[in-house]
């Protein structure tokens, strides 16, 4: 962990600590390395005004862009509360994740850039989806999951994105969100992200999508979310 | 299309793909000191050892790790078929190992491996002997030939394009200037690099048959009584799609092939073409057996199925050439190269790593938009020694199915050269 690194953990630390003391007074111990702190960003519906909790339909999937301008994230509303879990890594490294958010504690968001080979959705095609109870996977038969259609890996969006089966090693990174009089902010990235990976491997597409590299990797203070079927013209299932 | 009803069914091809004995031991990681380096020589630059290298440098940049290829860039199999077909262009399958040592310090050395010493630690190539503390070889198949001498010209005429390269370009070339006449596909019995490729193979020929509106007859001769893996979606997509304009004939097996006169003699007769890919039987690549890790009359080299190491201690063998519980493919040799690396990462650190079972996914197109695909997990019965792969198959093509085939590939490319 750099200094820089820790900066941002003890600021997201800091921040977060007004949601839930005792949960970050925990983490502050054994979230080094884990838990960074970008810009506090409101998430807004499509025609520019704040997105609330009763905007997130449950099993709905949507996107937004964070913390980057070109980092895809999912945001789900589960339906029922989401209680929070302890992470383990395969070095048997650890970290904890809040659960949900809302009034019911119900609504997550993880980052949409498959921790495998990083599978992300595009304009053209989403291989990566969330699969709600009534609609399981054809090919896993599991149901409430994230999964990658490339190489099948399935992750749980009721434990913090952990991988339950498929050659990932590593969980979704999770969006930490925050509730502030009825608006709903992203303020940090929570695990292994996948970003360096991202952005080193997709160079091309992203000029060609965002006009350079700086312009694809500029930190956003706003995300506008909306429905994954209107973003992406393919939703690829399996 | 058959000359025999195949009527596989889900539990026969189960039955048919039962495990294998397991090696000897299931020794993982031992304690053993903590080393400051070592070096660490991987011949063969295919998935297998390309992944490997990468993923020691990744997790440990102090060792030298040292890839020796005879080839300057890589080229892709998974995907080849598209390239034959015309499906795609032969550039996105090609990658430059150069970015190895530029973006992790692998050694990257391009020369011929003229010899292995295991007594000694050295392996040799043209330009001398190169030592090693840990030795991965991932050398991929050599065509298994000897005892059938036809194949040797056969090949030189009609490339089986199974080894990554101009065998490929000038089985292309042949499929680009064929306007008419028989076309004939031959299938070895198994064990052979990637079970559904040939299948995949005959439906992209017999679909390039009717695209371009060709006078033209495939015949399919499969040694086989079915194809190995998606029997079902292939038997499919021959009956339904390319009837009348390819034969499947099963269980028949290859005995002759006359280049000049066209025509190869197999089991239940004779077959005239005007082009063939004729492919062979194939084994490990002799490299292997020149360093004494295969026993006389065995062709591939036998290692622990978990950790792929051979009888000789820091020795591993992965990918193609290894017979393990895993099918010969280059998403099996990634894989591989991974818990390899790990291992090797471990052992240096004087730390033990968690016995894992790999999970295999594969595609394959049956027409030029639609694909079908298998998913394989393993259980590993202890007690018996046994492992039990459980296909979860996906017969009924589709395009989606398609689209997701060529960003698996394109997940492989980016975990191994991004």
């Amino acid at each position: 962990m750099d200094r820089r690194d820790f900066i941002k953990t003890c600021g997201a630390i800091a921040v977060a600590s007004f949601l839930d003391t005792k949960f970050f007074s925990e983490a502050l111990a054994s979230q080094e390395g884990f838990l960074k702190l970008y810009s506090k960003a409101i998430l807004l519906k499509e025609d520019g005004t704040p997105l609330t909790e009763k905007d997130i339909a449950p099993h709905r999937e949507y996107i937004f862009f964070y913390p980057f301008a070109s980092t895809p994230c999912y945001l789900i509303n589960l339906g029922d509360e989401v209680k929070g879990a302890q992470l383990k890594l395969n070095d048997g490294q650890t970290y904890l994740w809040k659960g949900g958010v809302g009034s019911k504690k119900s609504i997550v968001a993880y980052s949409a850039i498959c921790s495998h080979q990083w599978s992300y959705p595009t304009k053209d095609y989403a291989f990566i989806n969330y699969y709600p109870p009534d609609k399981p996977s054809e090919t896993t038969k599991k149901a409430g999951v994230i999964q990658c259609c490339a190489h099948l890996t399935v992750f749980d969006p009721k434990a913090g994105g952990k991988v339950i089966e498929g050659p990932a090693e590593v969980p979704l990174a999770s969006i930490l969100l925050e509730e502030e009089g009825g608006k709903l902010y992203a303020v940090g990235v929570l695990g292994k992200d996948q970003f360096d990976a991202f952005f080193e491997n997709y160079k091309t597409d992203l000029r060609k999508e965002y006009g350079s590299t700086a312009k694809a990797k500029e930190l956003v203070d706003k995300c506008v979310v909306m429905e994954v079927g209107k973003y992406v013209k393919e939703i690829i299932r399996c | 299309m058959s000359r025999k009803s195949s009527g596989v069914s889900r539990r026969d091809l189960i039955k048919s793909a039962v495990g294998v004995s397991i090696f000897p031991t299931l020794a993982f990681t031992k304690g053993e000191a903590k080393r400051e380096n070592a070096q660490v020589v991987i011949v063969g630059g295919g998935y297998g050892g390309v992944t490997t290298a990468k993923y020691l440098k990744k997790e440990n940049p102090k060792l030298s790790v040292i890839l020796i290829e005879q080839r300057h860039f890589f080229m892709s199999c998974p995907l080849s078929n598209h390239f034959l077909a015309g499906l795609m262009e032969l550039t996105p399958l090609c990658f430059a190992y150069n970015v190895l040592e530029v973006k992790y310090g692998v050694k990257v050395i391009n020369d011929k491996v003229i010899g292995i010493e295991l007594d000694r630690k050295v392996v040799r190539t043209s330009q001398g002997y190169i030592s090693y503390d840990f030795l991965v070889l991932s050398p991929g198949i050599d065509y298994d030939i000897e005892d059938k001498p036809f194949y040797a010209e056969a090949l030189v005429y009609y490339p089986p394009a199974f080894k990554p390269g101009s065998e490929h370009i000038y089985l292309k070339k042949l499929l680009s200037e064929f306007e008419g006449g028989d076309i004939v596909i031959t299938v070895p019995p198994p064990p052979y690099r990637c079970p559904p490729a040939p299948y995949e193979r005959a439906a992209l020929i017999a679909s390039m048959i009717k695209r371009n509106k060709l006078k033209a007859h495939l015949y399919f001769i499969d040694a086989n009584e079915r194809p190995l893996i998606n029997s079902e979606g292939f038997l499919s997509a021959y009956y339904d799609l390319y009837k009348d304009v390819a034969t499947y004939v099963t269980s028949a097996q290859v005995k002759d092939v006359d280049v000049g006169k066209k025509v190869v003699k197999t089991s239940y007769g004779d077959f005239k073409f005007d082009i063939a890919n004729i492919i062979p039987p194939m084994k490990a690549h002799s490299i292997l057996e020149s360093a004494g890790l295969l026993k006389k009359g065995e062709k591939w080299v036998s290692v622990n199925p978990l950790t792929f190491e051979t009888q000789v201690e820091n020795v591993f063998v992965i990918g193609d050439a290894s017979m393990s519980y895993l099918p010969k493919s280059g998403y099996a040799a990634h894989s591989e190269g991974k818990v390899v690396a790990k291992l090797i990462n471990a052992k240096l650190m004087g730390k033990e790593v968690k016995e894992e079972l790999l999970q295999m996914v594969c595609y394959a197109m049956v027409d030029d938009r639609e694909a079908i695909m298998t998913e394989t997990s393993f259980k590993y019965e202890k007690d018996r020694g046994r492992f039990i792969p459980i296909h979860r198959e996906d017969n009924q093509r589709k395009e989606s199915t398609a689209k997701r085939y060529i960003e698996w590939a394109k997940g492989l490319w980016r975990d191994m050269f991004g």
